[in-house]
């Protein structure tokens, strides 16, 4: 209300011979009245938007994609984000189901969140776009999104990768460059750098002391059939500990960010380090570009044998609402469609969906679209075996 | 209907309300929780309520826990005395010449607050990281980078100092505003140097405001985790980056809470001591009712 309309107000109820007290009551009531009136209206307006919760990768956050979803479902999005795969599930655990409808997971985890009942099973009918798939992403190439092998949906696939090892080519000798060693090689100290992530040290270090101790063939714990880096035996940490606390000394440092890798990388003060090659593929265009005068490669799977993942999408087992199970579904379709894909192979990261054709070939051969049959050899990310035993053995190297 | 007026008890507790409300239950209701938490364990990201004194043994059984303990503490020791050192001579100027200047230069001060401590460290990493403006500028001259300002214990303490001398600067200042310059003059008339007077008048009087100085930067420099992240290497990890780790990627709460519980601890114990070498009287203080 204006100051003069307000004034006039007044002044008629002044000569009315109405108080102001009186005045105000009846405003308050015909506000309340008013109130009364629009509620439904407000609420039919507010249930009309239903917001999706996401616990997701940052990088995934897309805002066209985004964008266009919330246009065409009258949809809100709200995202919020995590930096492993252990805090998600510990966020998960810890209520989360009650405040999130689709949290994304790697590798081993979609099998941990729905054994733990944090998750439900997804439909398939209502994810058309799974089509598009890479036969090596989906079964019987790839079962992880299912319960067991020809079980029920409990994921729809997003995009996959490495924890390979990114090398400058100017400094990683030839008969070097297909080995764990690289990171573990006092002849590079100085030069190394790895992620602050302690599940993947740990599980890359534990391969490396497979090796060496020879028991990668052998018998193994926790009733697996075949060699996991997530669950070593105990002599195996415990010779993984010893590689870390040596590899200490060669590290420059731990990176928090692919930035703060690049800015170690591109000027040549690192010559290796394990990532999700987004910064092989920065270096590899900047290398191209005629920015920098070395060239790199990045190590997919190490002779020893190397980490994988494929990230995807899950529903949260708290998420019971109909309207909202289904409209969680079309957010999935709509990301894995071929669109959304080619926008999120724009910023670098590789889809688990042929999306060749709306790309140029040297970005397929970059984002590695061509090689997926090598995720076929790649230990997936899994839940360290106990997290209790796996947080001293870090402690204990972070103190050494 | 005549409204019935609240007597002064009644008063005094609807004042002390909103500050007891505040207490309980963003302070005495967290802390009891973690000590609760401290005494269950964690399996598998579950906290099970199973009391045992585990965690306790972990902590002091071994050397690992107790490592991170004594870098964090000497690094609260190091940042606030460098603090202190650098804040003295920055307060004293500010309060003592500062004139109708002073509230600007305080303000100016705490410029650095209105980001975010990511902003700020990345900002520090900016001027002190491998491709840094120190480093590029000596590299540019074909000198050699200094190493010990890259990813080191070093830069983790310049990082915390950078971080936290507002804190000291602003307690100071405050102090030496209710100080009697006068005093200076009257001791300089009875022949004391400067150095003697400030050591004798200056200092003692405004020690209660440099004890909450070095409180301020002491408490936060000893459970700092983000600047050793950014700045410190692999041989800097603090005990407040690895508590972090506890209630994030480990999952490990139980063991994070007996780690919470000894950080509240050792900073209470730093806190009483620091109140002990405090006299009231010497300091001026008027407080404390009748």
């Amino acid at each position: 209300m204006s100051k003069e309309s307000s004034k006039s107000r007044m002044s008629k109820a002044r000569k009315a011979g109405v108080s102001r007290r009186s005045l105000l009551k009846a405003s308050a009531a015909g506000a309340a009245a008013a109130a009364t009136f629009a509620a439904p209206h407000i609420r039919n307006a507010e249930a009309a938007t239903i917001n999706i919760r996401m616990l997701i990768w940052q990088d995934y956050n897309i805002a066209d994609t985004v964008n266009e979803f919330e246009a065409k479902y009258d949809a809100r999005i709200s995202p919020a984000f995590f930096d492993g795969n252990s805090e998600a599930f510990n966020k998960m655990k810890a209520g989360g189901t009650a405040d999130f409808d689709l949290v994304m997971a790697d590798g081993f985890w979609p099998r941990l969140y729905y054994r733990d009942g944090l998750i439900q099973p997804m439909n398939e009918e209502l994810l058309p776009n799974l089509a598009n798939l890479f036969p090596d992403f989906a079964p019987p190439a790839y079962n992880l999104l299912h319960d067991k092998p020809g079980g029920v949906r409990i994921g729809a696939n997003n995009c996959w990768g490495s924890y390979g090892i990114t090398m400058n080519l100017d400094h990683i000798e030839p008969a070097d460059r297909d080995s764990l060693n690289i990171m573990f090689d006092e002849k590079y100290g100085g030069h190394l750098a790895t992620g602050a992530r302690f599940e993947e040290n740990i599980a890359m270090a534990g391969i490396l002391a497979a090796t060496q101790l020879g028991t990668v063939d052998g018998p193994r714990p926790d009733g697996d059939e075949s060699f996991n880096p997530y669950h070593l035996t105990d002599e195996e940490l415990e010779r993984a500990k010893e590689l870390l606390i040596k590899q200490k000394g060669l590290l420059v440092t731990r990176y928090q960010d692919y930035d703060s890798l690049q800015k170690l990388m591109r000027p040549g003060l690192v010559w290796a380090s394990p990532e999700f090659s987004e910064i092989y593929r920065r270096l590899t265009r900047a290398y191209e570009a005629g920015e920098i005068d070395f060239q790199v490669a990045h190590m997919l799977q190490p002779k020893e044998g190397g980490l994988g993942w494929i990230d995807s999408w899950q529903l949260s087992s708290g998420t019971t609402d109909s309207e909202a199970i289904e409209l969680c579904h079309a957010w999935v379709n709509h990301y894995i469609s071929n669109e959304s894909m080619t926008r999120v192979a724009q910023i670098g990261v590789a889809p688990c969906y042929d999306v060749r054709e709306f790309l140029p070939p040297e970005e397929v051969s970059l984002l590695m679209m061509d090689r997926t049959v090598e995720l076929r050899g790649l230990h997936m990310f899994d839940q360290p075996s106990s997290p209790e035993k796996w947080e001293r053995v870090w402690s204990e190297v972070e103190a050494a | 209907m005549a409204r019935r007026r609240l007597g002064p008890e009644g008063r005094f507790l609807l004042m002390a309300l909103p500050g007891a409300i505040f207490v309980v239950v963003f302070l005495l209701l967290p802390i009891l929780s973690i000590i609760v938490f401290s005494f269950w364990r964690t399996e598998s990201y579950t906290l099970i309520p199973d009391w045992n004194l585990d965690n306790y043994a972990t902590l002091f059984g071994t050397t690992t826990y107790m490592t991170f303990l004594l870098r964090s503490f000497t690094m609260a020791v190091a940042v606030s005395l460098a603090s202190l050192v650098y804040a003295w001579p920055v307060a004293y100027f500010i309060a003592k010449h500062g004139d109708r200047y002073r509230l600007l230069l305080i303000l100016a001060l705490a410029a650095p607050f209105f980001t975010g401590i990511i902003l700020r460290v990345t900002g520090i990493q900016g001027v002190m990281g491998p491709v840094g403006v120190i480093n590029l500028g000596l590299m540019n001259y074909g000198l050699q980078p200094i190493e010990f300002i890259m990813y080191t214990q070093t830069a983790v303490g310049i990082g915390v100092t950078y971080l936290f001398i507002p804190f000291m600067v602003t307690a100071v200042y405050l102090s030496l505003l209710n100080f009697d310059f006068e005093l200076l003059e009257v001791a300089k008339i009875n022949g004391a140097k400067p150095w003697r007077a400030f050591i004798e008048i200056t200092w003692p009087l405004n020690w209660m405001g440099t004890v909450i100085g070095l409180v301020l930067v002491f408490i936060p420099s000893m459970a700092e985790s983000i600047t050793p992240r950014f700045l410190g290497g692999p041989n800097a990890a603090s005990f407040g980056q690895v508590l972090g780790l506890q209630f994030g990627e480990t999952g490990t709460w139980a063991l994070g809470s007996a780690m919470g519980v000894l950080l509240f601890a050792v900073s209470s114990l730093v806190i009483l001591l620091m109140w002990r070498t405090v006299n009231l009287q010497r300091s001026g203080f008027t407080g404390g009712g009748s």
